[in-house]
């Protein structure tokens, strides 16, 4: 549904009877946190191994080194994201959203042994009386380590330049350059401000993709990773694990510079952006740097926000009319603080302008959280790059769902649409101001949230935005003024009883409306989409755009959260199964026709897609999969053309770019990438795959 | 020309002897379905419990529906298997048992006089098939039943 600024209402905070609220969970947590004579923390942490090894160590790894299917829960990872946290929120983040199947015969006891184990493991040194539900003290003031790391000058190793060079006879990347991409170039993270993961190349086409050859492969650092490579001019610039990026030559593979911003840990970044002589590169930890992009030598830092709140990025910046504008994740926690999408000078980092993702109670939109105080509302992450209309001015951004995950959970009813979650958010560059929104999924209630890109298409005198979330539904809208102009379902999805045609309201099943805690609601897509963070293409002189799809269901069951500041999460037991009709295949490439909105074509198969799509003048379009085939299709019609298989499960965002005017295909194979990784992992767990291998492959026709 | 009594005759047989084959080629016309068994809904911790796979392919005739199907892999001994009645991946009641083998891999079989409704449900997407075993009582091996491409 659209809705305008104008038309919604003020709402005044209602304190009394959320004060009531925390109370009584107060109480609840007291109770639970009874003491047990004898129990000392290391008993706890000894029974706590246990329980850790029975329900944990499948997904974070027996020594919580971390997996494919869960994030590392040790070292330095853990400090950043605990260190100035407590062991009481550490619990209620645990107890609302792990195991993430559910189970019942996990007692609070067990949950606090967990916590136990998991600060012994991580060093807590100085604690001997037992954790209750409400112990309170830092983590980190507790690990000896840590406070005497503090006391140390030396930052951790490595850091900064480790491989130095230079770019020769680098030009400068104007404004002009990012408007109209050289053909040969793709420097941005969809190579243009439409985001039509478009080459315009054609010298590999339909008629000699057969003779595709591997060119050189570079092996990136290891972790989690969706990168997506920017070329310019010859130079490959690159995102990898940990926060490195380092630069190669484009047609060589040659390695010229490399630069660890840090943290160096194994987490995973999308894309970087070039503008003027600097690479703008976001930080998971939430800081954003620009490193001159003809040595890597840092040029200034900013910080975007707080990552010891859980404040986080996993996308990179775009750059807009001289603005580095860039999201943020890591919003679910109940603070004060809320997720915004920020803009910051090119030239400096200084902050020009913030736009807030959720409606605060006396703000424009604030009465549709129902009485929630501000610091319990929480969601809206932008954890996906947006896009750009220079004509405009303005930047189109994708928001995720409220937090956590149902209704029931954040205490809100399915009428609490909870302003501007969910929704596609066109925002003035010059001032940061809201120009107009649409919600495509008010009062989210499965973690099926529409964040990913949006890609803007011009029809004749229309012009249209075009996004695909995990509901796995094509909107298109009027990017002018935000109008629904049509819908497609592009996978089977039963979520919704109705899709209005003429507004584009949706009408949730009538038990998923009234989701009660730990009530089972059955429901396709699964959250890992429909779709996901991998970006559809548009293939203007054909009309479509072709997405990767992913067919699975959940079970899906909300767990009950305390309004507690510092508190929140997730909060929600899931499981996952093959989607109905399907025959098992999780991976779909479809096309749909942008004017008609039908499906042109579709392809089928047993592995799921774990890269963008990307589509050339030559007619075609690449894509990977998780069992490290990346294959290229004529865009007309869905036939395979070429495939070949890489050294583990091919993942990020493919590319083409030209040196010296010869055409090159680029794409990376990687692990980690959230619940399109996990969730087949449990579905098709006969895929299997090198655990390691992340690399950028480079492939060209013989000379 | 004028047709006689016995070309009357032979025309009237041929035509009614068609009509019967006709008719009865109608009744015996079938539908086939087909059902995807596949694990339950499942977690990391539960993935390795919750195993198997299988096809039941299900022949419609009139309101006679004949099942015939194997199953392979699961994690303990098949208990029982039923006909549910729910949409694509919404669970609903039990509508006819079914016969299975009470073993690990085995057949599933049934030979079942469904109602009307049934039949509507199942031209609808709308019946699946679930083996439960001695390990997952609640089920192991689940899949809803479309028309056979």
């Amino acid at each position: 549904m659209k809705f305008t600024l104008s038309n919604i209402s003020k709402a005044l905070l209602v304190t009394g009877l959320l004060a009531s609220l925390v109370a009584c969970s107060d109480e609840g947590e007291d109770q639970a946190s009874a003491t047990i004579a004898g129990v000392t923390f290391a008993s706890q942490a000894e029974a706590g191994a246990s329980t850790f090894a029975t329900n944990c160590a499948a997904c974070h790894g027996a020594n919580l080194e971390g997996t494919t299917l869960g994030p590392i829960l040790s070292g330095q990872a853990f400090v950043q994201r605990w260190g100035e946290r407590t062991p009481a929120i550490l619990l209620g983040n645990i107890q609302a959203n792990m195991p993430p199947g559910g189970n019942d015969s996990i007692s609070t006891d067990d949950y606090i042994n967990l916590v136990a184990h998991i600060l012994s493991s991580n060093g807590v040194d100085t604690v001997v009386n037992e954790l209750t539900a409400s112990t309170d003290f830092t983590i980190a003031d507790n690990i000896s380590q840590v406070v005497a790391r503090r006391q140390r000058a030396a930052p951790p190793s490595p850091q900064g330049i480790t491989i130095a060079g230079t770019v020769e006879n680098f030009v400068p990347v104007t404004d002009a350059m990012l408007e109209n991409p050289d053909p040969a170039d793709w420097p941005m993270h969809r190579r243009s401000y439409n985001a039509h993961s478009y080459s315009p190349l054609d010298e590999i086409n339909t008629e000699n993709v057969g003779n595709l050859t591997l060119e050189w492969v570079w092996n990136m650092h290891e972790g989690d990773s969706e990168p997506a490579p920017l070329v310019y001019n010859g130079i490959m610039y690159l995102i990898n694990p940990g926060n490195v990026i380092q630069a190669l030559d484009a047609k060589t593979g040659d390695l010229i510079w490399e630069n660890w911003t840090g943290p160096a840990n194994r987490q995973d970044m999308r894309n970087i952006a070039i503008y003027n002589d600097k690479i703008i590169q976001a930080t998971t930890d939430a800081r954003l740097v620009a490193l001159d992009a003809r040595t890597g030598e840092q040029v200034w830092e900013t910080v975007v926000a707080d990552s010891s709140k859980g404040f986080s990025n996993s996308s990179g910046p775009i750059v807009a009319d001289g603005k580095v504008i860039l999201g943020l994740a890591g919003c679910a926690n109940y603070i004060p603080e809320d997720c915004y999408i920020s803009a910051h000078d090119a030239n400096t980092g200084e902050l020009e302008w913030r736009f807030n993702t959720i409606a605060k109670a006396n703000e424009p939109g604030g009465d549709t959280w129902g009485e929630l105080a501000d610091v319990f509302r929480a969601g809206g992450e932008t954890w996906i790059t947006g896009s750009y209309d220079p004509e405009l001015k303005l930047t189109y951004w994708g928001t995720a769902q409220q937090k956590p995950w149902v209704p029931v959970s954040r205490h809100l009813t399915i009428d609490d649409v909870g302003l501007f979650t969910n929704s596609t958010v066109a925002i003035n560059v010059d001032t940061g101001k809201l120009d107009w929104f649409f919600q495509h999924v008010p009062a989210e209630a499965l973690d099926l949230d529409e964040v990913f890109e949006r890609v803007l298409v011009n029809r004749g005198d229309e012009k249209l935005v075009f996004s695909l979330g995990k509901y796995g539904i094509l909107w298109k809208n009027d990017r002018v003024s935000g109008e629904f102009k049509g819908f497609k379902e592009t996978v089977f999805q039963n979520a919704f009883t109705n899709i209005d045609p003429v507004t584009g309201a949706v009408t949730y099943r009538e038990d998923i409306q009234n989701a009660k805690l730990n009530e089972w609601t059955s429901a396709c897509p699964s959250s890992t989409g429909g779709k996901d963070w991998h970006s559809m293409t548009y293939h203007e002189p054909s009309g479509t755009i072709i997405a990767p799809l992913s067919q699975t269901c959940l079970e899906n069951a909300a767990r009950e959260v305390a309004l507690v500041q510092g508190g929140g999460g997730l909060a929600a037991s899931r499981k996952f199964f093959e989607m109905p009709g399907t025959d098992g295949n999780l991976g779909k490439i479809g096309a749909y026709n942008v004017d008609t909105m039908e499906e042109v074509w579709s392809y089928q198969q047993r592995a799921s897609f774990h890269t963008g799509t990307m589509s050339t003048g030559g007619d075609l379009v690449f894509v990977g999969d998780l069992d490290r085939r990346f294959k290229a299709f004529d865009v007309k019609n869905g036939e395979i053309l070429w495939e070949t298989r890489l050294g583990t499960s091919v993942q990020g965002h493919p590319i083409s770019f030209a040196v010296d005017g010869k055409q090159y295909i680029a794409v990376t194979a990687a692990l980690g990438g959230t619940s399109p990784r996990s969730v087949p992992a449990v579905i098709a767990t006969e895929i299997v795959y090198p655990q390691s291998g992340n690399a950028v492959y480079v492939f060209s026709l013989p000379d | 020309m004028k047709l006689g009594h016995t070309s009357l005759s032979i025309f009237t047989a041929l035509l009614f002897t068609l009509v019967t084959l006709l008719s009865a080629s109608a009744q015996a016309q079938t539908e086939t379905y087909r059902a995807r068994l596949s694990p339950m809904p499942t977690t990391p911790q539960t993935v390795t419990t919750i195993t198997g796979e299988g096809e039941v392919i299900l022949t419609l005739q009139g309101n006679s529906l004949s099942v015939k199907g194997n199953f392979k892999g699961m994690n303990s001994v098949a208990t029982m298997a039923h006909l549910h009645n729910g949409p694509p991946a919404q669970p609903g009641p039990v509508v006819h048992p079914l016969e299975v083998t009470l073993l690990p891999a085995g057949e599933i079989t049934a030979e079942l006089e469904l109602s009307d409704a049934q039949v509507t449900a199942l031209r609808k997407n709308e019946l699946y098939i679930q083996i439960h075993s001695q390990t997952n009582p609640a089920g192991e091996l689940r899949g809803w039943i479309f028309a056979r491409k």
